[in-house]
């Protein structure tokens, strides 16, 4: 009980420095952020950290808001809200997702995106190829009005077919020029996804 | 008992007919997107007659020097949104970053990849006949950023994915670059 | 002289891209206050009426009367505001009333007048989407229902029933607010 007890007060020694570290190397934040803030924040910079989640996007969130002119209660509200988004695409996705795939994952939460969809989609696409792109493009999509079930099962069938970063950072490009000429966010979306040239569309034109 | 379903409604619906202001600031925003699409129209309209003028067999010297110029500009595009395949992981890679603005007096990129400083010189665009561009030193990762036009501003890049949120208010855009696969 | 709006769209048409900035601030307040309204809070608003002035611009050489650009930019933002609505509930995030009502508040009961806007807020949010669009249409922006009719595509039967459900069930929020 005594090294656990012990342990445990180390760790958050450890993980409270962390806001306690950059508050020296960063004087905007002990000059801008009050105290109130700063213990809101610590307090769910060690949450974050004890779940395993990445604790730089939310000082980057930090950063931003400063940058943004929020005050203090909207800075604690927004990196609240990231820690819960993060966490939930954390445990879809699991230890395999890197801190870049969760971040882009918490985009698509954020935006939507239920975070069972984004677990399918890791799933399918296997260990080897980075979903940060595809969910930044999820991301994307749905907030420029194409619906989560549209934005998903286009996104799910560019990856599940293998499409490229390049691919499917086109289809994005495609949709939004789509969708600003007056077309239906959803028919942007489907049309375009079956038009992008995959591996195993250009497989089967040779078979 | 008062009739509160017929008088309360009125006072209800005169509630909601106050006119609602907004500032100035507006109108400039809006603009912005305006003036941005005028300028693309422009660009493609330009392409496409030399587009035209290319299938002419004897090609004057001046057209050939023109689509140079064309080319360069179009490129500022397009260079911005190509995902960078050379950097290993870690490594930070020189990312160019456009801008079409002719009203603005300063132009500046601020994202995550600078923790938002908003007095980083290294990030204030150079003015090119109202097309603004920058580039900067970005590690390979998912990053946030906006432009900062006139030191107020803030303006999510138009060529670029839209960052879902929206917890300050303000548009901001979402750059991904990746560490090479090959 | 004020340009009429049909000469500011043939005057952008040609090229006049400075122009548009006078329709803008035209109808800027004037539809602000139905996408405020409609949408529960002023970022969102300013986004949707941002967006269905861009949206105009793109398409404005296909604006058929453009004396009456003013409607068509109107249908539009409806439009446009639909596509918002249906965000923000998956979003999950709660109606809250304009800050302009803050700065709006009478100055002899502040207070009071605070409350009443955010009770008015909160009825309205707790319409559907579809009612609340037709409320603010018939009685707030005061249109008939052929206006009505041709801006949202829906039938007038259809669109007088909505109207008709929203007023009944606005008169039972509002009343469960007086007897508390």
């Amino acid at each position: 009980m005594r090294m656990r007890t012990a342990s445990s007060l180390l760790a958050l020694l450890l993980v409270g420095s962390a806001l306690r570290t950059a508050e020296a190397q960063d004087p905007r934040l002990s000059n801008r952020l009050d105290a109130p803030t700063r213990k809101a924040l610590s307090a769910i910079v060690d949450s974050a950290r004890a779940q395993g989640i990445p604790v730089e996007p939310l000082m980057e969130k930090v950063y931003q808001g400063l940058a943004m002119g929020a005050d203090g209660s909207r800075i604690v509200v927004a990196v609240r809200s990231l820690t819960f988004e993060m966490g939930n695409a954390h445990r879809v996705l699991g230890a395999v997702a890197t801190a870049d795939e969760l971040k882009a994952a918490a985009s698509a939460v954020h935006a939507g995106v239920p975070a069972v969809e984004l677990g399918k989609m890791k799933k399918q696409s296997g260990l080897r190829r980075s979903l940060t792109l595809p969910f930044t493009v999820l991301a994307d999509i749905v907030s420029r009005g194409v619906p989560v079930a549209a934005a998903t099962n286009a996104i799910k069938s560019l990856v599940g077919a293998g499409a490229k970063d390049k691919e499917i950072s086109d289809f994005q490009r495609n949709v939004s020029v789509d969708i600003e000429k007056g077309a239906q966010p959803a028919a942007a979306a489907e049309t375009r996804a079956k038009v992008v040239p995959t591996p195993k569309a250009e497989n089967r034109e040779h078979e | 008992m008062p009739d509160w379903g017929r008088t309360t409604l009125e006072l209800m619906v005169q509630e909601l007919q106050h006119p609602v202001r907004l500032d100035e600031s507006f109108d400039r925003r809006v603009m912005v997107r305006v003036r941005r699409i005028y300028a693309e129209r422009r660009h493609r309209g330009i392409i496409g007659w030399l587009g035209a003028a290319a299938s002419i067999s004897r090609r004057p010297a001046w057209a050939a020097a023109l689509a140079a110029g064309v080319v360069a500009v179009v490129s500022l595009a397009v260079v911005k949104r190509t995902t960078n395949t050379v950097a290993a992981t870690g490594q930070a890679i020189p990312v160019q970053f456009v801008l079409v603005a002719p009203d603005a007096r300063s132009v500046a990129v601020v994202g995550d990849f600078n923790n938002w400083g908003l007095n980083d010189t290294a990030l204030v665009a150079e003015n090119h006949h109202g097309v603004w561009s920058v580039s900067a030193p970005v590690h390979t990762g998912v990053h946030r950023y906006a432009f900062l036009v006139n030191g107020k501003q803030w303006v999510a890049d138009p060529t670029a994915p839209r960052a879902a949120d929206d917890d300050f208010g303000q548009p901001s855009s979402a750059l991904v670059v990746e560490a090479s696969t090959q | 002289m004020e340009s009429s709006d049909a000469a500011l769209v043939a005057r952008v048409l040609h090229g006049e891209v400075n122009a548009y900035s006078a329709l803008v601030s035209r109808y800027r307040d004037k539809y602000a206050r139905y996408a405020v309204h409609m949408l529960g809070n002023r970022e969102d608003a300013e986004e949707a009426l941002q967006d269905a002035f861009t949206r105009a611009y793109r398409s404005l050489a296909r604006c058929e009367d453009p004396e009456r650009f003013g409607a068509w930019l109107f249908r539009i933002l409806v439009n446009r505001c639909r596509t918002s609505g249906a965000r923000r509930v998956r979003r999950g995030q709660t109606f809250v009333h304009d800050e302009t009502a803050l700065l709006n508040a009478s100055e002899e009961h502040p207070a009071e007048q605070t409350m009443w806007r955010e009770e008015i807020e909160r009825a309205l949010g707790e319409l559907s989407a579809d009612q609340r669009e037709a409320f603010l249409l018939k009685y707030v922006e005061e249109l008939g229902y052929d206006e009505m009719a041709e801006i949202t595509g829906v039938g007038v039967s259809a669109l007088k029933m909505r109207v008709m459900r929203a007023c009944d069930r606005l008169r039972v929020l509002l009343r469960e607010v007086h007897s508390a």
